[in-house]
């Protein structure tokens, strides 16, 4: 394995027990001893979680137009949103069409955005907007300059009152707030599909943060989680993970992310490839998975129609609420919503219905 | 950590002798390194199970892990109460989280497994 860089809580990881792993070349905490992926998940869905997340990356694209700048890079039409508000966004290449990455969009102000992308593709959505960027315009990796911390379920409010943080804000709009003299960001987004919040403090704050809300939680029931119940909680609701769902590969026409596409934008990258698949219409389109036995689907499995390669799973866990198998799988575009399908499991035959996401009602926008 | 009383294979599975069968399981570090185990597959009783040999399957919510046959015979029981509660395996791997009990062929094959201190020894140097 190579260096992995670590989270400003490393050491706190560590001493909750838990199990590490590399992600996006971080090495970051799965589960926590004493929980693990159920009871983690569990404690979202029905109270509160909190889940380091500092790998993500950030970025800033700062100077005089900048926002217009971003508006002609990215899919989303950023004039959609206003100062505080944030925006799910895609960059694509400019060529195919396919996703460099997936990323939120931050307006702080016309000539000031905050961009958070995977921790993967960070340096590389970096390079792409350095390189287009007009005079005036400076895009600046800061990846180590914040730390990112998830509190996430219907007690997320109550948490972050109880450390003096701002709460009640809409869906997808951030205030700016000062912590015991440290600024910190607090989101309104999230990616479990409940209702919750992001934070971003400075990065050499984010232990202090971390530590305050564990022991200020505590009676909310707050429980720290790890990668692991986020990625059950996310294909639960759907959401796509880029590396799997959404790739260079796979455009956002196939994996039904045009919501997050400004069609009418005069110019994004990948505008003409895009509009062209949409035109033609997409030869796959990606599905849910819902197992009808005790098969539980994984990346790459191959799903099979009367014994007829139909396409593949791109994502696929034990959904802990539903109890049972779960997938997201890139399908033929003849495969119809509500028929039945066979997936691989390791030379077994599964049986999954065809769905539409999400398997699980969100509470994202619950007041 | 292992009980003492017990034998144990490189596949990280637990043997107990009780008379002419053995009873099989998984073991702490195995159920530690799955996660929460969410179904556990097991041979039929009467089902021929050969040594080293994969006759059933554990699967966590991450990942999926064959369980190997430590010895060769026939399963004479299985544990039902893992089709309904599973994390029995996580929360008590050497009781209630049993998984088969296997008469085997030659009674004398279970001397021939680790015993405890070399099976935490191969844990230590893989």
């Amino acid at each position: 394995m190579t260096d992995l860089r670590r989270s400003p809580l490393h050491e706190q990881h560590l001493s909750l027990g838990a199990k590490m792993a590399d992600f996006g070349g971080w090495e970051m905490p799965i589960e926590y001893a004493g929980g693990g992926v159920m009871k983690e998940h569990a404690a979202v869905r029905d109270s509160v979680g909190i889940f380091d997340v500092s790998h993500l990356g950030k970025a800033t694209v700062r100077g005089a137009g900048a926002g217009e700048f971003v508006n002609t890079a990215f899919s989303n039409d950023l004039d959609r949103i206003g100062p505080g508000q944030a925006q799910y966004t895609l960059c694509c290449d400019e060529g195919t069409g396919g996703v460099v990455d997936d990323l939120i969009a931050y307006v702080i102000g016309a000539d000031d955005v905050f961009l958070v992308p995977n921790a993967a593709n960070t340096a590389e959505v970096v390079r792409r907007l350095a390189a287009a960027a007009p005079s005036g315009v400076e895009v600046s990796d800061q990846h180590e300059a914040y730390g990112v911390l998830a509190v996430q379920g219907s007690a997320s409010d109550a948490v972050l009152q109880s450390v003096g943080l701002p709460t009640g804000h809409e869906y997808m709009s951030f205030v700016e707030a000062q912590w015991r003299g440290a600024p910190v960001i607090v989101c309104r987004t999230g990616y479990t599909g409940e209702r919750g919040y992001e934070l971003l403090p400075p990065w050499d704050r984010t232990a202090e943060l971390w530590q305050a809300l564990l022991e200020e939680g505590e009676p909310q029931g707050l429980r720290p989680c790890g990668l692991g119940a986020r990625d059950t909680l996310r294909t639960e609701m759907g959401y796509p993970l880029h590396g799997q769902d959404l790739s260079l590969e796979i455009t956002p026409v196939q994996a039904r992310c045009g919501w997050a596409v400004g069609w009418n934008k005069p110019r994004f990258w990948g505008r003409e490839a895009l509009i062209a698949e949409k035109e033609a219409g997409p030869k796959r389109l990606l599905w849910g998975l819902e197992a009808l036995d005790r098969g539980i689907p994984r990346s790459h499995m191959t799903v099979t129609s009367d014994g007829r390669a139909v396409g593949e799973v791109t994502s696929g866990t034990f959904s802990p609420t539903l109890r049972k198998g779960i997938a997201l799988a890139l399908l033929d575009r003849d495969v119809a919503q509500g028929v039945e399908v066979d997936v691989d499991v390791r030379g077994r035959t599964s049986r999954f219905r065809v769905v539409k996401p999400p398997f699980v009602r969100p509470s994202t926008k619950a007041s | 950590m292992n009980p003492e009383d017990l034998r144990y294979t490189r596949e990280h599975e637990w043997v107990r002798e009780d008379g002419g069968t053995v009873r099989v399981g998984v073991t702490d570090f195995a159920q530690e390194a799955l996660g929460d185990i969410v179904f556990v597959t097991l041979p039929d009783v009467g089902a021929e199970v050969t040594a080293g040999q994969p006759c059933g399957e554990v699967e966590s919510t991450k990942s999926v892990s064959d369980i190997y046959a430590p010895v060769s015979g026939t399963v004479v029981a299985r544990n039902q109460t893992l089709d309904a509660s599973p994390e029995l395996v996580n929360s008590d791997p050497y009781g209630e989280g049993w998984m088969m009990e296997i008469r085997p062929d030659d009674p004398a094959s279970v001397q021939g497994l680790l015993d405890a201190g070399s099976y935490e020894a191969g844990l230590e140097s893989p």
